[in-house]
Parts: structure tokens; C-alpha cells; sequence
């Protein structure tokens, strides 16, 4: 998935604190919007926002295969930590070329102590 | 893998001048240490200047100079002036929306004679649609979003040059 759908389902903060919560492991529906002190249709949306991305998908649980229960996916924010990682190449150089202009004006001028 | 905690870069240098004046040299004589070329100018190889105005609510903008006359393009408003310790100012690309932003927060940490000087450009996760990222991850997206905060806007202002030049 692209990672405009990534950022788009992040930028909500229920969605934020549903995967906060599944850090913890897999979850039922229901518990989510229990914790999260939500309505079920609404948790219901924001799931969906959260599967059509593909942070989050749909298994059955461990201890009883009926249940259907929602765990993470980190892929997409694979995505997003390589576009946090270009970003952080950019001001990395801007730094390094920052840091030898302070120190070399810095040696033509000695500051006064 | 906290979502959150993924919605930022964090750099760090550590510079060999005392804090006051890592604060200032950062942010008045910001035109002499940023890196020129058109992948972090509006300017491109044309003359062009890079400025903070100081304060809150001041801008950060690059004055670019045309045959037609200069041109200002702000890339964001200053949100916090602490010298010497701390600047937050909004960046924003060419392509977001009205009231689409991103954050940069620069601290200076007095260590003696260094200052180390940590960066945070934060703020990615809450763009929404039509950010500048929306087709996916190449490198013409990045230069939208980073150096190129005009992007198209810039190559169509270049262009313009170009032909005034040959006309």
C-alpha cells in the first residue's frame, strides 16, 4: 500500500492508540473499542481505514480459532521509516555543512572570553 | 515500532562554538551555511538568499532574484525563538494544503565550548491527502517535500528565466 494510505490512517489518534494497543498482541474487536471507551461502529471504521492500509489485519485467535481477533502488521511502516530516513540524510547534511561553517568562522574570528 | 515515535527524523551534531553562538549563527547567517544547489535552493545557481526573520511569527523564506524582480517564497512561520536555546519553525511543501504542516525543532545544548545541536522534523503522519508523498516514495517526491519545497513551482519560475534570457 502507498504510504499516503500509511500516513492518512496515522494521522487520526484513535487509530494511533488502536495500534498502541495491539503493540500489546492481538485483540478482539470488541476489546479495542472497550478500552478506547468507543462504540462499536465507530472502532468498526476506524478498522477499516486500519486494514485497507494493511497495518492491521484480521486472524483467528490463538486459543479459540472462532474468535476473529485483529493484530498488527508493521510493513507499512516500513515505508514510512524509510521516508523518516531519507529526511533524516537531508538535515544530516545540512548539519555537517552547518557545523563547518560555525567552526570555521569561528577559528577567523575567536570569539571573546 | 510505535507509530508515533515514527513520525519524525532526529539529527544531531555537535559544533565547536559556544551556545550563543551556535543560536546565532544558525539562524542569522543561515544563507552562508545552507547548502546551495538546486536540490536545497528555490535559487537553484541563480542568486538568491536564504533568511530567518527573528522572532515568533517571523518566517523563514528565500528571496529569489528574477529579471522580473525579487521573489519571496516562505517555507514556514517561526513558532519558537528561545535564544540561545531552542527555535521551532513550520516547514512546508510546495504542494500541501492550507493549514498543512510540518515542524522543525532545533535545540542547542550547552556542553563548554560545544553546543550540541539537535534537530526534530516532525509532523509527517498528520498529512493528510495531497501531501506531497501522495505517489508513493521516489525521489521527485522527496525533493517536493525536503529540498525543493517548490518543486514544480520553482522548475516553472526557472523555465520563466530561461526564456526571458533567451528572448
Amino acid at each position: 500500500m502507498s504510504l499516503d494510505a500509511t500516513l492518512a490512517a496515522l494521522s487520526d489518534p484513535t487509530r494511533r492508540a488502536v495500534l498502541e494497543l495491539l503493540r500489546g498482541g492481538p485483540r478482539r474487536a470488541g476489546e479495542l473499542s472497550d478500552a478506547l471507551g468507543m462504540s462499536p461502529p465507530a472502532m468498526s471504521r476506524h478498522l477499516r481505514v486500519l486494514r485497507e492500509c494493511g497495518l492491521v489485519a484480521e486472524a483467528r485467535g490463538d486459543d479459540d480459532g472462532r474468535v476473529r481477533v485483529l493484530r498488527l502488521r508493521p510493513e507499512p511502516l516500513d515505508e514510512l521509516r524509510h521516508w523518516i530516513g531519507e529526511v533524516e540524510r537531508f538535515w544530516t547534511g545540512q548539519l555537517a555543512s552547518f557545523k563547518e561553517h560555525a567552526e570555521r568562522r569561528s577559528r577567523r574570528a575567536p570569539r571573546r572570553r | 515500532m510505535s507509530a508515533p515515535a515514527g513520525d519524525g527524523a532526529t539529527v544531531s551534531v555537535s559544533v565547536r562554538v559556544p551556545q550563543a553562538e551556535a543560536f546565532d549563527v544558525f539562524t542569522s547567517e543561515i544563507d552562508l551555511w545552507w547548502r546551495q544547489g538546486p536540490r536545497y535552493r528555490i535559487a537553484g545557481r541563480r542568486r538568491g538568499q536564504l533568511s530567518f526573520e527573528p522572532g515568533v511569527g517571523g518566517r523563514l523564506f528565500e528571496t529569489v532574484e528574477l529579471p522580473a524582480g525579487p521573489r519571496v517564497i516562505v517555507v514556514g512561520t517561526i513558532l519558537a525563538w528561545d535564544p540561545p536555546k531552542r527555535l521551532e519553525f513550520e516547514w512546508r511543501g510546495v504542494n500541501f494544503r492550507e493549514g498543512e504542516s510540518t515542524r522543525v525543532e532545533v535545540n542547542f545544548r550547552d556542553v563548554g565550548e560545544s553546543t550540541l545541536v539537535t534537530l526534530r522534523h516532525s509532523g509527517f503522519a498528520a498529512l493528510r491527502e495531497g501531501h506531497p508523498v501522495r505517489h508513493g516514495l521516489d525521489g521527485a517526491a522527496f525533493s517536493r517535500m525536503m529540498g525543493l519545497w517548490w518543486g514544480e513551482l520553482l522548475s516553472g519560475l526557472r523555465e520563466h528565466v530561461v526564456t526571458r534570457a533567451s528572448a
